[in-house]
């Protein structure tokens, strides 16, 4: 018999790998097809959260209508952010530039610039400090099964990263624009002499991905209770560590390493200081990065 | 009467280069013509220009009646020109049938929203219209048999006739073919000589860019020759083949 302390840490690191794998679904999408870091995805996530407290905070509204204002200021946030971040540096569109370092690592700051300035001025509008957010709104009704303790929240978070698992899939198999996201995810150039519009293609992955990002964002703040502008910070990086984990284009790599994360994260609690256990999530980059540079999930595998 | 693609004047300069200078040509609806030329010629530059993917620097290139320069890539292909790559341009973590479904996705009309979620796989005219025109494309290169294969897992050969599958389901007014012997032995030349005269049979007019004369001068109905930029002899194989300018430029001056 396992003891029961075991068995709450892995649904608590459960919770916390599910929150980590919502934001790595988003993230992992935008890099498949465009194969370029998007470091402001921490930030839609935070505009997600701050989406929904402003609306919560000026009316009393039901909690969908907190999940659409979130996800509509996602698609608004992922349009933007393509224009402003992505576009100017792929002027030009020959095979040669599309895949260039200069073209990866020019995105890579101009989204890391675009990731201080959000984070910044929501500083200036909001404050640094964490807001909390409305008693009614938590989702940590405790639930018990067993001996572990469980909350709402983590029903919900499960639930949300599964239907977004399922349905990305449903769009990337079984309709137009996800047929397109993958032809140029696997070659641009191809994509536009069959007559894809690639600029509407990116845009689009860039809508659907940071709707992604901002509804983790929205669901992570009810969760925890805490919305603050540097909240999309930490997710952001373990986002980023599961893709690398996942294999960097797989998607359920990618939600897999996350939930290997969260596990091994509050599992080492166990053993060292609360304050050591980001060092779990860098120590398996290192590690995979040494034995698998593909990635868990890397070989072989349909991008995107 | 108006050709079906209008070629006038055409240049583009790469910095100090003119790679395609002062050319002036026309292709008519049914008509297969071959393109040929030394290394170096502009070949692949007037495909680009033609394609839309590189600006002209001056002269107009028309397709049906309607000028094209200017448009984009994906609106040129979406008027009804096609191409294929030399180098191939399949999708490779894609299955067979997914790749002749983008060149069928690709040339239906995007309008709105409703269009770019409408399901594939689901009810509806345009899902139906998709898949019939993914068949038939499939059927007439004749890979219906490995539709679910990955393609990354073909054999170069057929991933040729793949990309041609993909272009075919556009149902394009006309399909360029980029050097698409390239690679293949004596017996896949022949195979894929037949196959094109098979389809410029349908009605399709076809442009043929090659080094593999033999292919060219049995297959083709008339041959521009590029050299260094310009076009140095226009017509039938016969003519071609006797042309002095041609002569010297595959041969060398002296020949």
């Amino acid at each position: 018999m396992i003891d029961p302390y075991y068995l709450q840490q892995l649904a608590i690191g459960l919770s916390l790998g599910m929150t980590y794998a919502l934001m790595a679904i988003g993230f992992t999408l935008i890099f498949g097809v465009l194969n370029v870091v998007n470091f402001a995805h921490g930030e839609v996530y935070t505009l997600g959260a701050f989406a929904g407290l402003v609306l919560i905070s000026a009316t009393a509204p039901p909690i969908f209508a907190v999940i659409f204002i979130a996800l509509a200021i996602g698609a608004m946030a992922g349009f933007s952010l393509e224009r402003i971040a992505f576009k100017p540096f792929r002027r030009f569109t020959d095979e040669a530039s599309l895949k260039s370092r200069a073209m990866r690592e020019s995105t890579l700051l101009s989204s890391l610039a675009v990731s201080i300035v959000v984070r910044e001025a929501l500083e200036i509008v909001f404050g640094s400090q964490m807001r909390s957010v409305p008693f009614e709104y938590l989702i940590n009704t405790p639930v018990r099964i067993g001996p572990v303790i469980l909350v709402t929240g983590d029903f919900i978070i499960f639930g949300v990263a599964a239907a977004m698992l399922i349905g990305l899939q449903y769009l990337l198999t079984r309709t137009r624009i996800g047929l397109s996201i993958r032809a140029v995810s696997n070659n641009p150039l191809g994509a536009k002499y069959v007559g894809i519009d690639t600029d509407r293609t990116i845009i689009m992955t860039f809508v659907v991905g940071s709707m992604m990002g901002a509804a983790a964002g929205i669901l992570t703040g009810l969760y925890y209770g805490a919305i603050f502008p540097a909240m999309g910070f930490v997710p952001g990086i373990k986002a980023f560590v599961a893709m690398v984990m996942g294999g960097l284009s797989s998607i359920p790599g990618a939600v897999i390493c996350a939930l290997i994360l969260g596990i091994s994260e509050s599992m080492a609690t166990t053993f060292v200081s609360s304050g050591w256990s980001d060092m779990v999530a860098y120590g398996f980059l290192i590690l995979t990065l040494i034995f698998f540079p593909n990635g868990l999930f890397g070989a072989r595998r349909e991008r995107v | 009467m108006t050709h079906l693609l209008d070629i006038r004047n055409v240049s583009r300069r790469f910095g100090g280069v003119l790679a395609v200078n002062d050319v002036t040509g026309h292709v008519d609806e049914g008509e297969l013509v071959g393109l040929i030329g030394p290394n170096g010629a502009g070949k692949t530059t007037l495909f680009n220009l033609i394609s839309g993917f590189t600006p002209l620097s001056s002269g107009s290139v028309s397709f049906d009646g309607r000028t094209i320069s200017g448009l984009k890539t994906n609106q040129v292909a979406r008027l009804g020109i096609s191409r294929t790559f030399q180098n191939l341009r399949v999708f490779p973590n894609m299955s067979v049938f997914d790749n002749v479904s983008v060149g069928a996705v690709g040339a239906l009309p995007q309008g709105a929203l409703g269009a770019l979620f409408g399901s594939l796989a689901g009810g509806g005219a345009r899902s139906a219209e998709i898949s019939r025109r993914t068949w038939e494309a499939l059927e007439a290169v004749g890979l219906t048999h490995v539709a679910g294969e990955l393609a990354a897992n073909l054999p170069y050969g057929q991933r040729k006739y793949l990309e041609i599958a993909r272009a075919l389901a556009m149902q394009p007014r006309f399909l360029i073919l980029d050097e698409p012997a390239a690679g293949l032995n004596d017996t896949e030349t022949r195979a894929l000589a037949d196959f094109i005269k098979r389809l410029h049979g349908t009605g399709l007019t076809i442009m043929l860019v090659e080094h593999d004369m033999t292919l060219v001068m049995s297959i083709c109905q008339r041959i521009l020759v590029l050299a260094s930029g310009r076009k140095i002899a226009d017509g039938p194989p016969d003519a071609i083949r006797r042309d002095q300018a041609v002569l010297e430029a595959y041969l060398g001056v002296d020949a």
